[in-house]
C-alpha cells in the first residue's frame, strides 16, 4: 500500500473541473471528426461534380452524331474515304521510288543515272497522282454543299434553343422576336444526293484509265522494290473493285436512318478519332488517348519496376549500413523534383539523346532507327520510370523489411546463401507487398500530366503497330495530357468540355481501380505475415 | 524476478581463472569445444572468456537466467551471429571436430548444413508442409522427387509430426499448432541431416504433452546427432540432457553431468538457481 501512497504523490492534484475537462475532450472530438467530415464531403462533392459535368457528354454527342447524318457529312466522308485511300496509294508509290533510288546509289550507280532509269516510274507515278482529280474536285464541291446545310442547321438549332430557353423563363414577347429560319433541308440533301451519280461516272472512268495504266506499268532494277511494286498493283487492284461497293453505299445511304443512343456511348469508348475544334465534323473517341497512356505506362514500368525492386532488395539485403544511409535518401530524393524540371530535362537531354543516340552507325540493325521524333512514347516513358522509381523502391522495400526476421533466419540456418534466400523466401513473402508498391507506382505513372505534356509530342493518333517496337518510337497524346491541354481553351458546357471531362472520369475509373487492387493486395500480405 | 542486488560476488577469482577444460573431464569425444570466447554486440560486452567442450552424441543442456548469453553462444556455434551487424567474436575459437569455423577457409554455407538450428520462436516460412521441409535440400541442389520424398517423410517422422500430417503435406506450415509448428521446425532441421542440432527453448511455447513429445524426440536424437539445448525448464534439463551448463551475466559458471549438477553442483549460484532460489 506503500507504493500506492507514492504514487499519488507524483501525480499532480486536477486543477480543472471535470466539466472543464469534459468540455476540451468534446472540443477536441470536434476538430478532427470535424476535419475529417471535410475531406469526406469534399471528395463526394468532386466526384458529383465530375458526373454531372461528365454524363452531359453524352446527350450532346449524341446530337453531333446525328447533326453528322442529317446534315450529310457521312454521305460526304463515304466519298472522301475513296479519296483518301487514292492518296496513301500514291505516297506508297514516292515510297517505293525513294528505296529505289537508295537501292542503286548503294550500288553507287550516278545521280543522273538513276533519274534516267526512274523516269518511266516517275511518269507512272504522277500519271496514277492525276486519275484522282476529279474525285478530288467532287469531294471538295460536296464538302462545300454539306458544311453549309450544317451551318444552317446548327444555326436553327441554337436560336430554336434560345427561344425555348426565353419561353421556359416566362419571356413570350422577347421569344417571339427570334425568328427560327425554316432550312430546306430535303432539296440540299437532293443537290447532295446527285454526287452519287458523278460519283459512278468519274470512278468508272478512273478504274478504266487505272487499268491500262497498271497494264503499262514500268519494271524495276531492284527484286525487292519490285516485290513491294507488285503488292502495291495488287492493293490498288483490290482498291478498284472496292469501288462499286462505295457506289452502292452511297446509293443506299439516307440522313433519316436513325443513330441509336449506345452510338453516343460507344463511338466515345471505341472511337479512333479524336478530332475537336474542326469546321467539318468534330470526333470524341478516346481509343488513341487510352492507348497513348497505357504505352507510355508500359514503358515506364519497363524500367521502373526493375530498377525500383532491385534497389529495394539491394538496400534491405545486401547494402552495408552505410551504403543504406546514402542510397535511401537518395533514391528518395527524386520524388521532389518537379515533375516540371523532369519534362524540360527530358526534352533538352533525353529526348535528344535518343535520337542522336539512333542515328548512330551502332544501332543500324534496329529496322526502324533513325526515329524522326525527339519526343515519343519512349521519351515519355523513361521519364516517367524516374518518377515512379521512388515510389516503388519505398514501398518494396517496406515489404521486404516487414518480413519476419525469423524467415530470413531459418533458411540461412538451413544452409542458403544470400541469393537463395532472396529469391525463395523474402521475394515470395513480400510478393503482395511488391506487387501493390508496382501497381501504385503505376497509379502515379498513369495519373502523371506535367510530363507526358511535355515529353510524348502530342500527336493524337494511336501508333503504328505494324512497325513492331518501333512503335514506342512514336508521338502519342495521353489522356492526361490532353485535359492539361484542352481544359483551359474550351468553352463552358460544350461537348468538348464535357468530353474531356469524360476523359477524367476513366482515368479516375482506372487510378481507383490500381488503386483498390494495390490495397486489397497489402491487405492479404498484412494477413500472409501476422 | 530475478534479484540481481542480493547476489553473492560472483567474479570470485577462483571462477574467473579457471584454466580451459580442454579436454575436459567427463567428455570421451568432444564435437565441439569453445575455448576463451569473448563475444560482443558492437562495444557491449555479452560473453567473457567461456570455455566449454561439448560432447558428440549426446545432450547439452544451457541453463541460466534470461539475459545470460545462451543464445548468443548457440548462434556462435553456427555463426548466425554473422547476420548482425558489429556482433563478433572479440577473443577465443570455437571449434567443430577440431577446424576452427571462423577461419576463413570455412564455407559458411557448409558450416550451416552440418550444424542446424531449431529456433526460439518457431518460424516456418509461408509455404507447404512439405516445402517447408523440403527447402534445405532443393536449396542444396537435391532436385530427384522420389529423393525429396523419402527425406520429408523421415525428417516428419523422426520429428514425431508424420502421423498428424501425412494427408495434408500440402497445406500451409502455418495452418498447424504452434507445437506442431515447432517440430515443423525441427523436421525442417533435420531434413538436409545435420551432425549437431542447435535447439533454442524448442517447448518454451508448447503445452506439456507437445513438451513430452518434443522430449522424447531429443532422447531418440541423440542415438544420431550431438544436440544443444538451451532451456529455462529445469526439470526438461534433468530429464533429457547428459550434461548441463550453467551461466550467469555471460560467464560459464558450472558445467558437469547432468545427474551431479541437479545432485551435487560445485558451485553456490548453480544451486540456487536450480532449486529456486534464484528468482
Ligand atoms: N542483436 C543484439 N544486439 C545487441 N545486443 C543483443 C542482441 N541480442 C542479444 N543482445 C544482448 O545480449 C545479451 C545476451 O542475450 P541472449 O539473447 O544471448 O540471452 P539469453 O540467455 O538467450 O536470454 P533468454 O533466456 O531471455 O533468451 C543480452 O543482454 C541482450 O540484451
Ligand atoms: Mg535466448
Amino acid at each position: 500500500m506503500e507504493g500506492v501512497a507514492d504514487l499519488q504523490t507524483l501525480i499532480p492534484p486536477r486543477t480543472t473541473s471535470r466539466r472543464v475537462q469534459a468540455a476540451i475532450e468534446q472540443g477536441i472530438k470536434a476538430f478532427f471528426g470535424g476535419n475529417a467530415l471535410v475531406a469526406i464531403i469534399v471528395l463526394a462533392l468532386i466526384t458529383i461534380f465530375l458526373f454531372r459535368e461528365g454524363f452531359g457528354f453524352f446527350g450532346q454527342n449524341l446530337t453531333n452524331l446525328r447533326l453528322y447524318r442529317q446534315a450529310g457529312l457521312e454521305y460526304v466522308d463515304i466519298i472522301r474515304d475513296v479519296s483518301t485511300q487514292h492518296e496513301a496509294l500514291s505516297r506508297k508509290l514516292s515510297d517505293i521510288r525513294l528505296q529505289e533510288a537508295r537501292a542503286m546509289e548503294k550500288r553507287s550507280v550516278p545521280v543522273e543515272e538513276i533519274n534516267a532509269t526512274l523516269a518511266p516510274f516517275d511518269q507512272f507515278a504522277s500519271a496514277f497522282g492525276d486519275t484522282a482529280e476529279n474525285l478530288r474536285t467532287l469531294v471538295s464541291d460536296l464538302t462545300d454543299q454539306a458544311s453549309a446545310l450544317k451551318e444552317s442547321l446548327y444555326a436553327r438549332a441554337e436560336l430554336a434553343a434560345q427561344r425555348a430557353q426565353l419561353e421556359r423563363s416566362g419571356a413570350l414577347a422577347a421569344a417571339e422576336k427570334i425568328a427560327v429560319p425554316a432550312v430546306d433541308r430535303a432539296t440540299a440533301l437532293a443537290t447532295l444526293h446527285q454526287g452519287a451519280a458523278t460519283f459512278e461516272s468519274v470512278s468508272a472512268e478512273m478504274t478504266a484509265t487505272l487499268y491500262t495504266l497498271l497494264a503499262q506499268a514500268p519494271p524495276l532494277p531492284d527484286a525487292a522494290e519490285q516485290k513491294t511494286f507488285d503488292q502495291w498493283k495488287t492493293r490498288t487492284r483490290e482498291y478498284l473493285a472496292g469501288l462499286p461497293k462505295a457506289s452502292e453505299n452511297l446509293r443506299t445511304w439516307s440522313a433519316e436512318t436513325p443513330i441509336p443512343w449506345y452510338r453516343s456511348i460507344s463511338s466515345f469508348l471505341f472511337g479512333r478519332d479524336w478530332v475537336t475544334a474542326s469546321f467539318w465534323q468534330d470526333w470524341y473517341g478516346i481509343v488513341p488517348l487510352l492507348v497513348g497512356s497505357i504505352l507510355v505506362s508500359i514503358v515506364a514500368l519497363f524500367f521502373a519496376v526493375p530498377l525500383g525492386v532491385a534497389s529495394a532488395i539491394y538496400v534491405s539485403e545486401i547494402a552495408s549500413v552505410h551504403e543504406k544511409r546514402f542510397i535511401k535518401p537518395y533514391i528518395e530524393f527524386i520524388s521532389a523534383i518537379p515533375s516540371v524540371v523532369l519534362g524540360f530535362f527530358g526534352i533538352a537531354v533525353v529526348g535528344q539523346f535518343i535520337r542522336a543516340a539512333s542515328q548512330s552507325p551502332w544501332f543500324k540493325w534496329i529496322s526502324f532507327f533513325p526515329i524522326s521524333e525527339r519526343l515519343n512514347i519512349f521519351t515519355a516513358g523513361c521519364l516517367l520510370a524516374l518518377m515512379a522509381v521512388p515510389t516503388i523502391f519505398t514501398l518494396a522495400e517496406d515489404a521486404l523489411r516487414n518480413v519476419p526476421r525469423g524467415f530470413k533466419e531459418a533458411s540461412y540456418a538451413l544452409g542458403a546463401n544470400r541469393l537463395q534466400t532472396i529469391a525463395r523466401v523474402l521475394v515470395p513473402a513480400s510478393l503482395s507487398g511488391i506487387v501493390s508498391a508496382i501497381l501504385l507506382g503505376l497509379g502515379r505513372v498513369i495519373g502523371e500530366t506535367m510530363v507526358v505534356l511535355l515529353c510524348a509530342g502530342n500527336r493524337i493518333a494511336i501508333p503504328d503497330f505494324s512497325q513492331g517496337l518501333g512503335a514506342i518510337f512514336q508521338p502519342v497524346h495521353t489522356m492526361t495530357g490532353i485535359i492539361a491541354q484542352e481544359m483551359g481553351e474550351v468553352v463552358r458546357g460544350s461537348t468538348h468540355y464535357r468530353a474531356l471531362f469524360m476523359v477524367g472520369l476513366v482515368l479516375f475509373t482506372i487510378t481507383l481501380g490500381i488503386n483498390y487492387l494495390a490495397q486489397k493486395l497489402v491487405a492479404r500480405y498484412r494477413m500472409s505475415i501476422g | 524476478m530475478v534479484n540481481i542486488i542480493e547476489m553473492p560476488e560472483i567474479t570470485s577469482p577462483t571462477i574467473a581463472n579457471q584454466p580451459a577444460p580442454s579436454p575436459e573431464p567427463g567428455v570421451e569425444r568432444a564435437m565441439i569445444e569453445i575455448e576463451d570466447v569473448d563475444f560482443s554486440y558492437g562495444t557491449h560486452q555479452v560473453l567473457h572468456d567461456v570455455s566449454l567442450s561439448v560432447p558428440a552424441r549426446a545432450v547439452t543442456a544451457f541453463i541460466g537466467p534470461s539475459g545470460c548469453g545462451k543464445t548468443t553462444l548457440l548462434r556462435c556455434l553456427n555463426r548466425m551471429n554473422d547476420l548482425i551487424d558489429g556482433a563478433q567474436i572479440t577473443k577465443g575459437s570455437i571449434r567443430i571436430e577440431g577446424t576452427d569455423i571462423n577461419a576463413s577457409s570455412v564455407d559458411v554455407v557448409d558450416l550451416r548444413r552440418r550444424v542446424g538450428m531449431v529456433f526460439q520462436k518457431s518460424n516456418p516460412f509461408p509455404k507447404s508442409i512439405y516445402d517447408n521441409v523440403a527447402y534445405g535440400l532443393r536449396i542444396a541442389g537435391v532436385t530427384k522427387r522420389s529423393l525429396i520424398d523419402e527425406a520429408v517423410e523421415k525428417s516428419l517422422r523422426s520429428a514425431a509430426l508424420w502421423e498428424e500430417v501425412k494427408d495434408r503435406l500440402h497445406v500451409s506450415g502455418y495452418g498447424l499448432s504452434g507445437g506442431q509448428q515447432q517440430r515443423l521446425c525441427i523436421a525442417r532441421a533435420l531434413a538436409v541431416e545435420p551432425e549437431i542440432v542447435l535447439m533454442d527453448e524448442p517447448c518454451s511455447a508448447l503445452d506439456p504433452i507437445a513438451t513430452a513429445k518434443v522430449e522424447e524426440l531429443i532422447r531418440q536424437l541423440k542415438e544420431q546427432y550431438t544436440i544443444v539445448i538451451v532451456t529455462h525448464n529445469m526439470q526438461q534439463a534433468g530429464r533429457c540432457s547428459d550434461r548441463t551448463a550453467f551461466f550467469y551475466l555471460g560467464r560459464l559458471i558450472e558445467v558437469d553431468d547432468t545427474a551431479k549438477i541437479f545432485s551435487n553442483p560445485g558451485q553456490r549460484q548453480t544451486e540456487e538457481y536450480i532449486t529456486g532460489r534464484f528468482g
